[in-house]
């Protein structure tokens, strides 16, 4: 599989998203974001998954060790270092994609992985396609700094399919938020 | 290629045709041991009906599948026989919980009205009865939606409550009066999760600062909830969600992730004792969160089972890195919770995600991997019998947790 190159990944979805998008639906979005933010406090969360990103990063962890960074189809891929579920890569999607016929929730949980290549630490918002049958392939659990449920914004047991209009759970992706650090 | 399909099929002639002689002589052997040769009687007709449902007995193990890998229902099956005795239908994602009189059967489960969209309604089912028959709902006002947790609902020990953990995502515990059949209370627990019933009316639920949050109804009937201290650093070594406690005494065993056991008894003041390793009490050194440290680690999706009236907590383990606490359990081991002592390390047939014990003078110990059920001796550890089962995702025993 080709190596992502993340540059290059980020200026295409950028003139992508300028293409696609007007600035109306933009601004729509960003109101809807405002509006569901005091339900799904995104920041404090980063910073606390940041914080410990961070001391994570200069040790790595068993799960670094091992993770490649070239198969997003295979469950040791750098990014599924907290993932609980079906790789949506593996079901018509992709690591930030739901695949048709299911819808991507707008609520995450939030894991920080070390990615091998540079070793450095990021933030990855776990996000769940929602709305078709279970896709059931490439099921990968992997529970690097998952946190029980009583604390919520960590943990992979929760079917995080909130704000979107089934809560069948259909795959999970691994978004890349941006450094840790 | 024909020729050897002719043959084949001649063969088969054959033998149909010895079946149908030696058949036929059995037949008439049997004819001439009647009294007199004449032939046996005519079977009779038969009624079709459903099979009585005796009550849940000590030795059985109620079960539900897997959400997501099976199909759901709640699954019984006996242990003394590893027959399986009943399923009643549940939707994903439920939890479920026998009344103390161990016929009646509650389901906290979640519908939508198209199947995977339309209205939303989450319900306790009631089922119960000579057929276990259903026998009406409770509306509850939300419910938490996740993989299978033990502690996402739970009955006083007296029967007369339900508690249901909802997340909406607010967290929330509804109140369900069993009796009156509707939800008595809404209880906000902001920052905490799961139930753990304790009392009359009272139940804990951990908290994501390492704290209880204990609510109990007061002088004015109504619910309060107050903070306890930080027992444990929910940052390097959480207590897992599938800790145990028993309803009955109050006690609940909090396990971390390093196999630290708190002991809380649970009340309205609750009650600390000091923490203790499993790993100590075999001997070895705690196991830590430091990378690359492999060590005996508890672990799986329902990992511990307590005997109370032996004080005896059942942990599956697995030598693993840190995180792995979902690792499935190569050995079963058994820990006197009194003394902190390591009783016996039981090697399970298949790697368990679940392990149970029933609460009887003469208990079963049930190791559950993702197609089997191995009934097992906790005393000698010795697999009695054996079942292929659903890829299971809770299991509950007659006056368990």
């Amino acid at each position: 599989m080709k190596r992502l190159d993340v540059d290059k990944f980020g200026e295409r979805l950028t003139r992508r998203l300028a293409g696609r998008l007007s600035r109306r639906s933009a601004l729509a979005r960003l109101g809807a974001l405002l509006v569901a933010a005091p339900a799904f406090p995104l920041l404090p969360v980063q910073r606390a998954r940041a914080a410990d990103a961070a001391t994570a990063g200069q040790k790595g962890t068993d799960f670094s060790r091992a993770a490649q960074t070239h198969d997003d189809t295979a469950c040791n891929y750098w990014r599924y270092c907290g993932i609980d579920g079906n790789l949506c890569s593996c079901c018509g999607g992709s690591t930030h994609s739901c695949p048709p016929g299911s819808q991507p929730s707008p609520t995450s949980w939030i894991g920080s992985c070390i990615n091998p290549d540079d070793q450095r630490a990021y933030l990855i918002a776990y996000r769940d396609c929602c709305g078709a049958n279970e896709c059931n392939k490439c099921s990968c659990l992997n529970t690097d700094h998952a946190m029980p449920i009583y604390r919520p914004q960590a943990n992979n047991h929760i079917i995080w399919c909130f704000g979107t209009q089934s809560f069948e759970y259909h795959c999970s992706m691994a978004v890349l938020v941006g450094l840790a650090e | 290629m024909k020729r050897i399909a002719h043959e084949a099929v001649k063969s088969a002639a054959r033998i149909a045709a010895l079946s149908m002689v030696i058949g036929g002589g059995l037949a008439a052997a049997a004819w001439a041991a009647q009294p007199g040769g004449a032939p046996p009687p005519v079977l009779q007709s038969e009624t079709a009906g459903v099979t009585p449902f005796q009550g849940l007995t000590a030795h059985d193990l109620t079960y539900s599948g897997l959400d997501g890998v099976t199909t759901g229902g709640v699954r019984i099956i006996d242990g003394d026989t590893a027959r399986t005795v009943a399923t009643v239908f549940s939707s994903q994602y439920a939890n479920f919980a026998w009344a103390p009189d161990h016929r009646t059967l509650y389901i906290s489960e979640t519908y939508w009205t198209l199947g995977n969209r339309g209205t939303r309604e989450d319900v306790l089912s009631i089922y119960g009865g000579p057929t276990l028959s259903n026998e009406g709902e409770i509306a509850l006002p939300g419910r938490l939606i996740s993989d299978p947790k033990t502690h996402t609902f739970a009955l006083s020990a007296d029967g007369r409550y339900g508690y249901d953990y909802s997340f909406q995502p607010a967290p929330a515990v509804s109140v369900i009066d069993l009796r009156a059949r509707k939800v008595a209370a809404s209880v906000e627990i902001p920052g905490c999760g799961l139930v753990f019933p304790f009392g009359k009316r009272g139940f804990a639920s951990l908290c994501a600062d390492g704290s209880l949050a204990v609510a109990d109804v007061n002088a004015q009937g109504k619910y309060a909830v107050h903070r306890t201290k930080r027992f444990f650093d929910v940052m390097t070594d959480p207590v897992m969600d599938e800790s145990v406690s028993d309803p009955h005494s109050g006690l609940a065993l909090f396990t971390t992730y390093d196999g630290w056991v708190h002991p809380v008894h649970l009340a309205d003041t609750p009650r600390f004792d000091k923490p203790w390793s499993i790993e100590k009490a075999a001997g070895l050194s705690p196991a830590t969160s430091h990378v690359g440290q492999i060590t005996w680690r508890p672990g799986g999706q329902v990992p511990f089972a307590y005997e109370p009236s032996r004080h005896r907590l059942f942990a599956l383990m697995h030598e693993g890195p840190p995180w792995s606490f979902e690792k499935p359990g190569s050995e079963i081991w058994v820990l006197d919770a009194r003394s902190h002592r390591l009783l016996h390390r039981w090697d399970v047939p298949e790697s368990a995600y679940l392990v149970a014990v029933t609460q009887d003078e003469h208990p079963l110990l049930f190791a559950l991997s993702e197609e089997w059920l191995w009934v097992m001796d906790p005393d000698t550890g010795a697999v009695l019998r054996a079942t292929k089962i659903v890829t299971p995702g809770l299991a509950r025993v007659r006056g368990g947790q």
